[in-house]
C-alpha cells in the first residue's frame, strides 16, 4: 500500500491535467477490471461485476486531480506569475517548490513585504525556474504545475503533497483487488476536476446512473494544537461522513456503513465537516437523485504540500469499503 | 380550513430537518393522499404526488414545489456530557441560548441550548452574542448516559410549540416552508371541485435549506412543462421595513427576476387581477433563494415561477405567518392551474411580455 501511495502522490496531475496520473492508475487496475473506459471529462471508469439479486448499481468515486498552479505571465527576466487551481492558500506557497507537467522545477518567491508578519497575496508571488530571461524560460502562459514535496514514510504516519485524494485512489485500487464476491454492479471511478467543482463526478454519475453513490475523500481533523473543533482524529479509523459544507449524507447510507463497521469490528469515526465537500454531493443530485455517502480518510494539513495521513486509517478504509460492497446493502 | 390548520400545526410540531425529512413527509403524505391519484417518494426522499388533468395525452404538467425540510442543529462533539453543535440550514446564533430543543439520539431527548456565564467566557466572546462554537446543548443526563444515547451527527430540532396569535397569525418553527406545503394542500383541495386540463404534480422537496437537493432532482424525474416554487419571503417587521420586505397579511408575492419566466409570471398576474386576489410584487434580481433557482436549470431547463408567502422572523423558532396569505396563495395556484389551456405553452412568446413597472 505504501509503495502504491508513493507512486500515486508523486505524479503531477492538477485539475484538468490528469492524463499522467490516469495512466498510473490504469496500470494498477487493468487486470482487475471487467471493463475500463475513459469518458469525455477524463474520468477513468472501472466496471466490475454484474448486478445480481439483492444487488445495486454502486458508484465509488475517488478523485485523481490535485490542487496546483497555472502560469499567467512570464516577465522579461523569466519570472512566471501564476494563479491557483483549486483551493491553494497563499500561506502555503512562499518557499514551496512546484513541478510542471514536463518535469521543470520552480520555486515560489515573493515581492518584498512592507511588514514581514504579513502573508504574500498570490498576485505578489512568482515562480522562479532559474531562467535568466523570458526567452530562456521553459514555462509559458497556461503551463500547470503541482506542488513538489517528496513522500515521507514516518512509520504509521505518511506525509506528502496530494494525499488529497490520491490516498483514496489507493483505497479504491486496493478495494477493487480485494472484492471477490459481490451482488453489486460496481463502478470504480477515478474522477477528474474535483478540486474545481466536482466536475468529473458530475458527468460520471450521470452516465453510470447508479442506485447508490459513495465517495472516498480526505477530511480534516481536530487533533492538532489549538486547531479546529472537530471530533475526527488521525489513527482512529476512517470517518463515515454525516455532513460537510456541501451535502448531507443520506442517513440510510450512514446507518448502513456504521452497521457494517460494527459488524466487522472495523474502527470508525463519524464526521461532521464544516467546510469543503466531495464527489458525493455531485452524485446525490445527479438526475433524479440517489442515496449518497462518503468514507473519509482523516488528514492533517489538507491543501498544504505536506498532508499527513495514518496508514491504519487507510487499511481500515479498505476493509470497510470492501465489506460494505461485498454484501447486500440494506438502505432502511 | 380547521382541518388544514390542524395539519399545519402538526407539521410545525415535527422535526424533519434537511436530509432527514421522513417525519414531515409522512404527515404530508397523509394530507395529500386523498387529493391525488398517485404518490411516490424520490430516491432522495422528496414526495411526488400526481393529480391527473382532463386534457388529452400527452398532457402538459405543472410542478408545484414546496420544501418540507426544516432548519435545526447537528451534534458535532460530546464534551464532559455536554454537546457541541453546528447548524443545519442557516441558524442565527443570537436566538439560541435558552432555547428548548429535542435531540434525536438513540431516543428523543429534551434538552436546552446554554451559554457559559459572560465573565467565564473566552475574552473574544464577552459582552455580545456568543458564537455557535462556544454554545452547548445540555440534556441534564450524566456523562455516561449521554455517551450511550447521543452520537456525532445526531440532530436537534426546535421544540417550540405552535402558537395562534390574534389576527389569524400563527407562530412557530419551520413555517419556512411548511406554510407553503399547506398552500399546496389548499390548492389541491380547491382543485377537488374544479376542472383542470393539466396534470398537477404536488412536490414536497428535501434539502432546500442546505443544497436545493430536491429542486435539482425532482424535475428530472417528473419532466414538467412548468415548475413553480412556493416559498416564504421576508415580511415587514420591527427594524425591517424597507423595500426588501413585503407586508404580512397583504397577500402572496409574485416574484419577478431571472428565476422567473416572464410569461408564467404574466399568467399568474392576470389571474390575481381578474379575481382581485390581494398580492404583492417581489423583485428578486439574483438567486431567488428557492427551489426555482435549481429547477430552472435541471436537464434541458424549465420555465419557472416563484410564489412567496410573507413571513416575519425567518429562521427563528418564532416565525410568523398570516393564514390568509397561505389561503390566497393556495387559491391563486388553483385558479391559475384551471386557466392553463392545453395549448398554453404554444402561446408563449418573448416579445409581448413587459414588466408593468
Amino acid at each position: 500500500m505504501k509503495s502504491l501511495i508513493k507512486k500515486l502522490v508523486e505524479t503531477v496531475g492538477p485539475s484538468g491535467y490528469e492524463s499522467k496520473i490516469r495512466e498510473v492508475v490504469r496500470a494498477e487496475v487493468e487486470k482487475y477490471a471487467d471493463e475500463i473506459s475513459v469518458d469525455a471529462m477524463g474520468n477513468l471508469i472501472v466496471k466490475k461485476g454484474e448486478k445480481k439479486e439483492g444487488g445495486l448499481k454502486v458508484m465509488l468515486s475517488a478523485h485523481i486531480d490535485e490542487i496546483g498552479v497555472m502560469v499567467t505571465h512570464v516577465d522579461k527576466n523569466g519570472f512566471a506569475r501564476f494563479t491557483t487551481i483549486g483551493g491553494v492558500r497563499p500561506h502555503t506557497c512562499y518557499g514551496s517548490r512546484v513541478r510542471f507537467l514536463d518535469g521543470t522545477i520552480g520555486v515560489i518567491g515573493g515581492e518584498r513585504l512592507e511588514n514581514a508578519n504579513h502573508v504574500h497575496a498570490i498576485e505578489a508571488m512568482y515562480i522562479d525556474v532559474g531562467a535568466a530571461s523570458f526567452e530562456d524560460c521553459p514555462v509559458k502562459i497556461g503551463d500547470v504545475a503541482s506542488f513538489d514535496r517528496p513522500f515521507e514514510d514516518l512509520g504509521n504516519r505518511l506525509v506528502s503533497k496530494a494525499m488529497d485524494d490520491r490516498v483514496c485512489a489507493a483505497v479504491l485500487i486496493e478495494t477493487l483487488k480485494l472484492v471477490k464476491i459481490s451482488p453489486h454492479e460496481l463502478y470504480f471511478v477515478f474522477s477528474t476536476q474535483e478540486e474545481v467543482g466536482l466536475r468529473g463526478a458530475t458527468t460520471a454519475a450521470y452516465s453510470i446512473d447508479p442506485d447508490l453513490g459513495i465517495a472516498a475523500d480526505v477530511t480534516m481533523t481536530g487533533d492538532t494544537p489549538r486547531g479546529i473543533k472537530m471530533d475526527v482524529a488521525l489513527g482512529k479509523g476512517p470517518a463515515i461522513k454525516v455532513k460537510d459544507g456541501g451535502m448531507l449524507a443520506d442517513p440510510k447510507v450512514v446507518d448502513a456503513m456504521v452497521r457494517c463497521a460494527q459488524k466487522h469490528e472495523i474502527p470508525y469515526q463519524l464526521e461532521v465537516l464544516l467546510g469543503g465537500t466531495t464527489d458525493a454531493k455531485a452524485m446525490q443530485i445527479s438526475r433524479a437523485g440517489m442515496p449518497a455517502g462518503c468514507v473519509s480518510v482523516p488528514t492533517r494539513y489538507v491543501h498544504t504540500p505536506s498532508e499527513m495521513v495514518d496508514i491504519n486509517d487507510l487499511n481500515n478504509a479498505v476493509k470497510l469499503l470492501t465489506a460494505f460492497i461485498s454484501e447486500p446493502i440494506k438502505l432502511a | 380550513m380547521t382541518e388544514l390548520k390542524d395539519t399545519l400545526k402538526k407539521l410545525i410540531s415535527l422535526s424533519g430537518l434537511s436530509g432527514n425529512e421522513a417525519p414531515a413527509r409522512e404527515v404530508i403524505r397523509a394530507a395529500w393522499e386523498p387529493l391525488v391519484d398517485e404518490i411516490s417518494v424520490s430516491p432522495i426522499g422528496s414526495l411526488h404526488a400526481l393529480r391527473r388533468g382532463t386534457g388529452p395525452e400527452p398532457r402538459p404538467s405543472i410542478l408545484l414545489a414546496a420544501h418540507m425540510d426544516a432548519i435545526g442543529l447537528m451534534i458535532t462533539g460530546i464534551q464532559d456530557g455536554l454537546l457541541r453543535f453546528t447548524e443545519v440550514g442557516g441558524v442565527d446564533p443570537r436566538i439560541l441560548p435558552g432555547l428548548r430543543v429535542t435531540i434525536h439520539g438513540r431516543k428523543d431527548l429534551p434538552a436546552i441550548v446554554v451559554q457559559p456565564p459572560d465573565y467565564l467566557l473566552d475574552p473574544t466572546q464577552r459582552g455580545k452574542s456568543v458564537a455557535m462554537d462556544h454554545l452547548f446543548i445540555d440534556t441534564g443526563l450524566e456523562e455516561q448516559d449521554v455517551n450511550d444515547l447521543v452520537r456525532i451527527g445526531d440532530l436537534a430540532s426546535f421544540a417550540q410549540e405552535p402558537l395562534e396569535l390574534s389576527g389569524k397569525t400563527i407562530v412557530g418553527h419551520s413555517l419556512d416552508n411548511r406554510i407553503s406545503v399547506a398552500a399546496i394542500t389548499y390548492c389541491l383541495q380547491e382543485l377537488q371541485h374544479m376542472v383542470h386540463t393539466w396534470d398537477v404534480w404536488a412536490v414536497a422537496t428535501v434539502q432546500e435549506e442546505e443544497t436545493l437537493g430536491g429542486g435539482f432532482t425532482s424535475p428530472f424525474e417528473i419532466n414538467p412543462t412548468v415548475a413553480v416554487a412556493i416559498d416564504v419571503t421576508f415580511a415587514k417587521g420591527p427594524g425591517a421595513n424597507d423595500w426588501r420586505t413585503v407586508g404580512l397579511s397583504k397577500g402572496p408575492t409574485l416574484a419577478w427576476g431571472p428565476n422567473t419566466h416572464p410569461y408564467i409570471h404574466k399568467k399568474f398576474l392576470d389571474v390575481v387581477e381578474q379575481l382581485e386576489i390581494p398580492y404583492q410584487k417581489e423583485y428578486i434580481p439574483r438567486h431567488s433563494g428557492t427551489d426555482a433557482y435549481a429547477m430552472q436549470v435541471v436537464a434541458g431547463g424549465f420555465p419557472t415561477m416563484v410564489i412567496g408567502i410573507p413571513l416575519r422572523y425567518m429562521h427563528t423558532p418564532v416565525e410568523m405567518i398570516a393564514l390568509k396569505d397561505m389561503e390566497r396563495a393556495g387559491r391563486l395556484l388553483a385558479e391559475t392551474i384551471v386557466r392553463l389551456e392545453v395549448d398554453f405553452m404554444e402561446k408563449i412568446t418573448w416579445d409581448e411580455v413587459k414588466d408593468e413597472e
